[in-house]
């Protein structure tokens, strides 16, 4: 039985090692800079473990039943952590704070482990072949969890998946303990049936564990989830909350029922009082419908092509009735068709002129949407506008982005065009770019408006039209196919933003 | 031991020892249990078939044993050979209005070196990828690609625009380094500040030497080789090995060196130790090319590769190209040249009455077709290995996303390219098309060759799977086909004192008054710019010839 005991702690030492493994792993993944969350982990787990030895001798009398009842709460502990903080790194204000609490709580029970463990055997060995047993599989037991945990169980298990098994395998030990020695010890029966629930509620997480990775993932959403579907292009999230209505695609917001009707205005309004003509509306993404709701305001449009990559998009904005009380209905308009397919490749084998362009893509933030914003596109886009015609880009934030914002700007003039850049201020957003861009001279020709605009009035244009220090004109390259330094400097800018 | 407590001898040493090996063995049991439940035919689900130069059709050269032609035809010019110098010929031809001219080309399919090919899901190269951007005063070269839609016109300076799409789109090039993507090739990510300093030193100098110019007042190093500097001060560095003069110039970073050994693999398919110090640092000093809308370092390239070079040069040959015709002799005769050929679709041996012929074929060819023509060794011949993997995407890892070329810091292989890189579309490809680069530089040419000719597709397929998971692990599950270019002869190998040797001035001439040589061979460096200059020197030389 001496065997039995000395298995425990080859078991504890591997668990043990694993559970900071998995820690630290974790912090790595959701905090980043491996170096320092692998380092601080480590340190505050083992001192920890020093606690944990500490208090080890106010345990005075029943010692294998504390020991077993240790070894039940290590494998609960241990056993959740990982599923527990997944799940609560959306939400919690300060996530370091749990982590490193739960860190020390398990470094702790860990720590109490071995000091306990030799009290009990102290009787059975002379002192100094206790010493060097219990060491001797204490580091076997830790050589172990170190190579399995990269190799074997980190790729094939998870970590939620991992930090289950070996928390199983505490509680499996305890109950052996428990069956081998229930004469010995006190409250038997108590601490079986504990086990037994441990280990039922470890094996539901393990099963539910993918469940948990996409829960965590809805909890990064403020309000609740109404709607969510992944197309082949994207993840079209839909969040409603009393008064809100949020659209986010890849986990990035595209509107807010409560302001879009002003960042909308202000892409659509100012450039049919800059375009001679109206009557043909190309309008490139927007598949919300809310651009083209703005268009068909004006009487004079004939016809709206609207070019959406994505069919669930379209699709979803043409059908629900809640989204199509918030675009009127406009996918809907006999005005209005609509194309599912790639701007890019359609433009190229497209043969119609447009009087006015509306460019309302993601932002660049990757290298396949980066191409929809270089001089090669919108030289392409120039084949289907004619010399008067006035078109609008969506251009990310020129407060967050200065240089990402002026570098759209830069890239439509190193493609020939001669542009406007303006901005604007959508609270869900932040301070919003734009830039209006045409073969020819821009020079607004029309004063008129369709009534109720809730936003855009020509007399506030020329203000939007001023760009004050903190977003003036920097000195950028133009966004070319073969450079993309539109996206290293959104990434940057943004990047530094969200730190 | 000697317990007073009784209850320890229960616990022997000899017990405690068992009870070790116990727990180790159950250890590596359950490790190795499980790591063959992952490799047990862990690369079975991969297809794809070897593929190559027709090297059964070839071996017949050297075999000989050809009946005498059947069927004699008439041209002013016969062209052996269909890669870039062969085509190059033709088109200067063509252009010249000498249009009665015939080539001959044993593989199926014409491009040599930069042919083609395509799935369902990508065109792919089969070699050559990329065209630097031309030196300025190339203007044949120019010329070129001006005709072919890829430059589009020039800027007040002078310096040429070229199509945007044709431009290697970014992100270009990544390495994967202790764990990790970083941007470009030469090693940043964890290399020291004494390893980056050297690093820096070498490229000062390959700056300084790109813009040199010897006693003749030619550049040290330029495209074609022929243009470059006699001075001896330069052409001395071809009879030292790149890794010697390093050594000299005591350059012995880690990561410097393993960079510019990757170099000479890359374009001459062999290391620093062979490759001589001459070509390793035209490598570098060579290029001059600018533009108007690149930066000098950039790269024209296309799915599939120079492919897309190959087809607007063979529009010059519009049903002038015989495939999977093997030149078996050829014999000047007066006035006349006597091309004897061997037509594998009929199996019929033919003779064409040339006025004058081109040979574009590599001299290991090239001295076996001429009578007392005898093959030089010291054109030596690299091996090569180049695949094309179709998988469904490429896992995601630490640092830079997928780019046009990846390489793996210290792999085997050179890495690969993305074929898919030019695509313009938003959504990723349904399978992802990669090629693989691979010299065969581990043995000696000639073994090299006669073991990679004897591998099987299932070790191919192992050799290469197991050098991506390196960088890629698990990557074997996502493959579905890697198919297999094994070039025997994959390019000319400038080693040691070849480029300033007999062997190569010898061959830049053929000793007979109708016959001419075309091939990138004749330079030393096996690549597009050469080819074209040794193909469009060859057309002058019959032109001047005719007139």
């Amino acid at each position: 039985m001496e065997i039995l005991l000395l298995l425990s702690v080859f078991v504890i030492a591997t668990c043990g090692l694993i559970y900071e493994l998995v820690a630290g792993t974790l912090a790595s993944y959701l905090l980043g800079d491996s170096v320092t969350q692998f380092s601080t982990i480590i340190g505050a787990y083992l001192f920890s473990m020093g606690i944990g030895a500490y208090l080890s001798r106010f345990f005075r009398k029943h010692l294998l039943s504390w020991f077993i009842q240790l070894e039940i709460l290590v494998g609960l502990i241990g056993g959740i952590s990982s599923a527990l903080l997944f799940l609560l790194f959306e939400q919690a204000a300060s996530f370091r704070i749990i982590l490193y609490l739960l860190v020390g709580l398990t470094g702790v029970l860990v720590g109490l482990e071995l000091p306990l463990l030799m009290n009990i055997l102290k009787g059975r060995y002379v002192f100094r072949d206790l010493v060097s047993r219990v060491f001797t599989f204490d580091y076997i037991g830790a050589l172990l969890a170190s190579i399995v945990f990269p190799l074997l169980l980190v790729p094939y298990l998870g970590l939620i998946r991992t930090s289950c098994c070996f928390g199983m395998l505490n509680v499996v030990v305890a109950m052996l303990l428990c069956i081998k020695f229930r004469q010995e010890i006190k409250w038997a029966r108590y601490l079986q049936i504990k086990s037994v629930a441990v280990i039922l509620l470890l094996t539901g997480i393990f099963a539910w564990a993918n469940k948990i990775m996409s829960f965590s993932e809805g909890l990064a959403y403020r309000d609740p989830v109404i709607f969510s579907h992944s197309s082949p292009y994207q993840r079209i999230v839909l969040t409603r909350s009393r008064t809100d209505l949020r659209l986010y695609l890849n986990g990035n917001l595209q509107f807010s029922s409560r302001d879009e009707y002003r960042y909308h205005e202000a892409l659509v309004h100012p450039v049919m009082r800059y375009a001679p003509g109206h009557a043909h509306v190309l309008i490139l993404g927007g598949g919300d419908g809310m651009a083209a709701r703005e268009i068909l305001k004006y009487r004079d449009v004939e016809q709206v092509t609207l070019v959406d990559l994505d069919p669930a998009m379209t699709r979803l904005f043409r059908e629900n009735a809640l989204l199509t009380k918030l675009n009127s209905n406009s996918l809907n308009s006999p005005k209005l068709k609509v194309i599912n397919a790639d701007a890019f490749q359609w433009l190229r084998q497209n043969h119609t002129r447009y009087d006015i362009a509306i460019v309302d893509f993601p932002d660049p933030g990757n290298f396949a949407v980066g191409k929809l914003y270089t001089t090669a596109f919108y030289r392409q886009l120039r084949h289907s506008l004619y010399n008067s015609s006035v078109m609008v880009i969506q251009a990310t934030s020129p407060l967050v982005a200065p240089k990402a914002f002026w570098c759209v700007d830069a890239t439509l003039y190193a493609a020939g065009y001669h542009t406007l850049p303006y901005h604007t201020y959508v609270p869900s957003f932040g301070e919003w770019g734009y830039v209006m861009a045409s073969p020819e001279m821009l020079v607004p020709c029309r004063p008129w408006l369709p009534a109720g605009l809730r936003y855009f009035a020509p007399a506030v244009f020329p203000q939007m039209c001023m760009f004050t220090a903190d977003m003036d004109k920097r000195k950028v390259q133009a966004n070319h196919l073969n450079n993309q330094v539109l996206v290293q400097y959104f990434e940057d800018e943004w990047g530094k933003y969200q730190e | 031991m000697n317990g007073e407590n009784t209850r320890s001898k229960q616990l022997t040493r000899k017990d405690f020892l068992r009870y070790m090996a116990v727990i180790a063995g159950a250890t590596v049991t359950a490790a190795q249990y499980t790591a063959c439940l992952y490799k047990k035919d862990k690369y079975a689900h991969i297809g794809g078939s070897i593929y190559g130069a027709s090297a059964a059709l070839g071996h017949r050269l050297r075999n000989g044993g050809f009946d005498t032609p059947q069927v004699t035809e008439h041209a002013d010019v016969v062209i052996a050979g269909s890669g870039i110098a062969g085509l190059s010929a033709a088109r200067v031809l063509q252009q010249h209005g000498v249009g009665n001219f015939k080539i001959l080309e044993l593989e199926p399919h014409t491009g040599g070196n930069a042919a083609y090919g395509q799935n369902a899901y990508s065109a792919y190269p089969l070699g050559a990828h990329y065209l630097p951007l031309p030196n300025l005063d190339n203007q044949p070269l120019l010329a070129l690609l001006q005709e072919a839609g890829i430059l589009t016109g020039f800027n007040e300076a002078g310096l040429p625009f070229y199509n945007e799409t044709d431009l290697c789109f970014d992100p270009e090039e990544r390495l994967f380094i202790h764990n990790r993507w970083q941007e470009g090739l030469v090693p940043q990510f964890g290399v020291s500040e004494r390893s980056r300093s050297e690093i820096r030193r070498f490229f000062a100098l390959a700056e300084q030497l790109r813009w040199q110019k010897g006693k003749d007042g030619l550049y040290a190093f330029d495209i074609p080789v022929n243009n470059s500097s006699k001075d001896p001060q330069y052409l001395q560095l071809d009879s030292i090995s790149m890794q010697e003069y390093l050594r000299q110039q005591e350059f012995v970073s880690e990561e410097l060196l393993w960079y510019l050994d990757y170099c000479c693999r890359d374009d001459y398919g062999a290391g620093l130790s062979i490759i001589s110090a001459w070509a390793g640092l035209h490598y570098f000093a060579s290029r001059k090319g600018r533009a108007a809308n690149a930066e000098s370092s950039q790269v024209l390239t296309w799915p599939q590769g120079n492919g897309r070079l190959v087809q607007h040069l063979q529009q010059f040959s519009k049903g002038k190209i015989n495939t999977h015709c093997l030149v078996y002799k050829v014999t000047p005769k007066g006035n006349q040249v006597l091309v004897d050929y061997f037509e594998a679709a009929t199996n019929q041996t033919k003779r064409i009455i040339a006025k004058h012929c081109i040979l574009a074929t590599p001299q290991f060819v090239t001295q076996r077709l001429l009578p007392a023509g005898s093959y030089d060794h010291d054109f030596t011949y690299s091996p090569w290995l180049v695949a094309n993997i179709t998988l469904d995407y490429l896992p995601e890892a630490h640092g830079l996303p997928l780019c046009w070329d990846n390489v793996i810091y210290k792999g085997r292989s050179l890495g690969y390219v993305n074929a898919q890189q030019q695509r313009l579309a938003q959504k990723a490809p349904a399978k992802q098309v990669i090629t693989y680069y691979l010299p065969l530089d581990h043995l000696p040419p000639a073994a090299s060759r006669q073991y990679a000719l004897g591998l099987a597709h299932p070790h191919w397929v192992k050799l290469i799977t197991d050098d991506l998971e390196q960088a890629h692990p698990g990557i074997h599950t996502l493959i579905k086909n890697i198919d297999v270019w094994v070039w025997g002869h994959g390019m000319i190998r400038p080693h040691t004192g070849f480029i300033t040797g007999p062997a190569r001035m010898a061959a830049l001439e053929s000793g007979y008054p109708h016959i001419f040589f075309a091939h990138s061979d004749l330079s030393g460096i096996s690549v597009f710019e050469e080819a074209f200059y040794h193909g469009n020197r060859a057309a002058q030389a019959v032109l001047s010839a005719i007139a």
